[in-house]
């Protein structure tokens, strides 16, 4: 029996409100988290089972990346598991979908068997209690990244399987380089002084009037404030100390671009889809973006890996080698229906885990499924045989600082974080000023993440 | 029950259909925002927490910025919008009619593209790059090249222009009816006493607009307080260092990026009692008994 994994847009609103009917009908306790989820899950099903998959960018039949890896996944685990049918719900990425998910797991207790998530949402559904623990045996905890592991526990358990890690790093354009006569770094590897030394050079004016830029990003982290070694929290994520001298004096070699006019006008607005296409049209020497945009460069002809680009770490300075990452996960809700629930524990094992890589590039035509570094060490290394340039990244998870998850981020970070950066890099405040400023708030919202 | 309810209480079944689209889809969410307003809700729901919401508005330095640049924009773009539709409608006036159709066709016809397409084509014309139109062109005659929307002293301005450059076509054809309805005699009247075109303008058109620009300046009010796309798109939401942030950008952030419901829905309560007392206020202002 062949399964139809797509879903229209349609068939997912009318089955989101079907949950509510069906759960507004039913009994209205939460179910309980059952205290043998651990022991019942990885307990392999013989009988037909069907799982729902909630995947953000899911669109049948479209050719993004998470419609093909996914379609590609669930034929995967068929093969193998013929007696599973798994259904995909989509929705686009943003708050809309992240809504739905919300009302679906937080107000009606019921929707996804198995789902992807990021960031705070694995602490709001865990607190809500909605996330089944992972069955992880010590072998398998072992071979997680410590720092992915870190970020999906909630209160001393792992709440959720970590997919992938995400770092940013520095896109160069070779090209760019040579016409300015600047060397690449050697090995990628290069300190916070010769970053701007080279960053220096690679700004100017060539003989058409055109304006080239040694640096930009897409305003979307703060990777330069963990260079001395400054952390947004304590190791117990109780403390805010986005405002230690380490913080600040990372943010001050952050200014220290923008004074040095090596950054476009625009630095401040810049957007990631701007910023990519200001770097494809060579007017950005260094681009700071993620992992995802490896793909975008080699779907471009013009763009050949190690000829006109390349990739670089993140510079060094006084702390250990950084990288700004974030983790994607796949938590598997938690539910009374125990067959369910194993399966949908069963099927985000083999999301996260070594076997999914081989079995998507076996099909034809083959389907690179990682789309980051994965966050375990057996998954991790096919990441680096789909291109030379993936090999770079796959690297980079050992020394990637992934944000711990704390529910109030997205408002620390929007409403204070962001205008304080902001401000110290226009010059109006000192980055120490802008730091200590929005400390008092942070902390708040940290305390109020914590309760 | 009254004989005109008896004999007419029939007809209300004809108003029922709208009436009751009318409270399920605005009043019930207003009155549903109104209770949401005191509490501290989440989308896992939330609790009575009294007048706790407005308290924490009050205290915050960013919902006083979004506050204060909400009343910037809004006075300076109604300002400006009703006075250049009074005065483009005053200039197509004089016209034949086919020009003067063809001209308010013109200037309404922009206002059927997506708000989304044109604020981001504001975003091209005020982007600090020297490719941006507006230091490119200003750049012609040795004047820039300006941060506009990349500065936080600048981007305000820069969205304010971009309002205020945007000819408003609704308030030039409603002009331009409305001059059309104008009694004649009172030109000829003046005509007689050797008015000049100004004068007539100045002392009969204008304040026989009245109405006209009572409508346009309440509508175009509950516009500005609720502009959302146009910072959303040309300063990704809120600008450099909050420069461009406003009431309904906030209200959105904090309602759907951050949870908060219950303080979003104190904001958008904040917002319709702005709304309203100024609408109030420019009622008694503009108000007119004069009818021709």
């Amino acid at each position: 029996m062949s399964s139809d994994p797509t879903i229209s847009r349609r068939r997912f609103l009318e089955s989101l409100a079907a949950v509510g009917v069906v759960v507004a009908c039913g009994p209205t306790a939460a179910p309980a988290p059952s205290a043998s989820s651990s022991a019942s899950a990885p307990v392999a099903t013989a009988k037909p089972v069907s799982i729902e998959w909630w995947r953000r960018n899911y669109t049948p039949g479209s050719q993004n990346a998470e419609t093909i890896t996914s379609d590609a996944a669930v034929k995967g685990w068929k093969e193998r598991n013929p007696n599973f049918t798994i259904t995909i719900q989509g929705g686009p990425f943003g708050p809309e979908t992240d809504q739905k998910f919300d009302i679906a797991i937080l107000q009606q207790k019921a929707g996804p068997d198995v789902f992807h998530t990021t960031g705070g949402d694995v602490l709001k559904y865990a607190a809500a209690g909605q996330l089944s623990e992972p069955p992880l045996t010590d072998a398998e905890r072992r071979d997680f990244n410590p720092s992915a592991l870190q970020a999906t526990t909630y209160k001393g358990k792992v709440v959720a399987y970590p997919l992938w890690i995400v770092p940013w790093f520095e896109y160069i354009n070779v090209d760019l380089f040579k016409e300015a006569g600047v060397t690449p770094p050697k090995d990628g590897n290069w300190t916070y002084d010769e970053f701007l030394a080279a960053a220096k050079k690679l700004t100017f004016k060539r003989a058409n009037g055109k304006q080239a830029y040694g640096f930009a990003h897409a305003n979307d982290e703060f990777a330069f404030m963990l260079i001395d070694g400054g952390r947004p929290y304590d190791k117990d994520v109780k403390t805010w100390t986005f405002n230690s001298a380490e913080a600040v004096s990372g943010l001050e070699k952050w200014v220290a671009l923008a004074q040095a006019k090596v950054m476009p006008p625009d630095f401040l607005t810049l957007n990631p889809n701007d910023s990519q296409a200001r770097f494809l049209s060579g007017d950005i020497a260094i681009l700071q973006r993620p992992s995802a945009m490896i793909n975008v460069l080699n779907a471009d002809k013009n763009w050949e890996f190690g000829k006109n680009w390349d990739i670089a770490n993140f510079p060094k300075a006084k702390g250990d080698q950084t990288a700004w990452g974030g983790v994607g996960f796949i938590a598997v809700r938690e539910q009374q229906d125990a067959d369910k629930k194993a399966a949908a524990h069963q099927f985000a094992k083999y999301l996260t885990g070594p076997d999914i890589g081989p079995d998507l590039k076996k099909q034809t035509p083959p389907v690179e499924y990682w789309l980051a570094p994965a966050g375990r060490t057996s998954a991790a290394g096919i990441y680096g045989d789909y291109h030379p340039a993936k090999a770079k990244v796959a690297k980079m998870g050992a020394f990637t600082y992934v944000l711990p998850n704390v529910s109030t981020w997205s408002e620390i970070d929007q409403k204070y974080m962001r205008p304080a950066r902001d401000a110290a890099l226009e010059g109006k405040k000192t980055p120490k000023q802008a730091l200590d400023e929005v400390t008092p708030a942070a902390q708040r919202l940290l305390d109020e993440a914590n309760r | 029950m009254t004989a005109a309810l008896r004999r007419h209480g029939w007809s209300y079944l004809f108003v029922l259909p709208t009436f009751s689209l009318f409270v399920v889809f605005t009043l019930l969410p207003v009155a549903q925002g109104l209770v949401l307003s005191l509490q501290d809700a989440r989308v896992t729901g939330g609790s009575f927490i009294g007048l706790a919401n407005f308290g924490t508005l009050a205290d915050d330095p960013v919902f006083r910025q979004a506050l204060g640049n909400t009343v910037l924009y809004a006075t300076v773009v109604v300002a400006a919008q009703v006075t250049l539709a009074l005065i483009v409608a005053s200039l197509i006036q004089p016209l034949g009619t086919k020009s003067r159709v063809f001209y308010r066709a013109l200037f309404y016809l922009p206002l059927v593209n997506s708000a989304i397409l044109v604020a981001i084509v504001w975003r091209w014309i005020f982007n600090p790059n020297p490719f941006g139109l507006a230091n490119a062109t200003l750049g012609v005659f040795g004047v820039g090249p300006f941060l506009w929307i990349g500065s936080s002293d600048q981007a305000l301005l820069a969205v304010i222009l971009s309002a205020v450059l945007t000819i408003p076509g609704g308030g030039v054809v409603l002009y331009s009816a409305a001059m059309g309805s104008l009694p004649r005699e009172l030109y000829e009247a003046a005509d007689l006493e050797g008015a000049g075109p100004f004068a007539k303008w100045r002392h009969i058109t204008v304040p026989l607009l009245r109405p006209t620009t009572l409508y346009l300046v309440v509508v175009y009010t509950i516009l500005a307080f609720q502009v959302f796309e146009r910072v959303y798109i040309m300063t990704n939401g809120g600008g450099p260092n909050n420069a461009t942030i406003t009431i309904v950008q906030l209200i959105y952030s904090t309602a759907f990026q951050f949870g908060r419901y219950g303080l979003a829905s104190a904001m958008a309560v904040v917002l319709f009692l702005m709304a309203m007392v100024v609408a109030v206020v420019q009622f008694r202002s503009l108000r007119t008994d004069v009818e021709y």
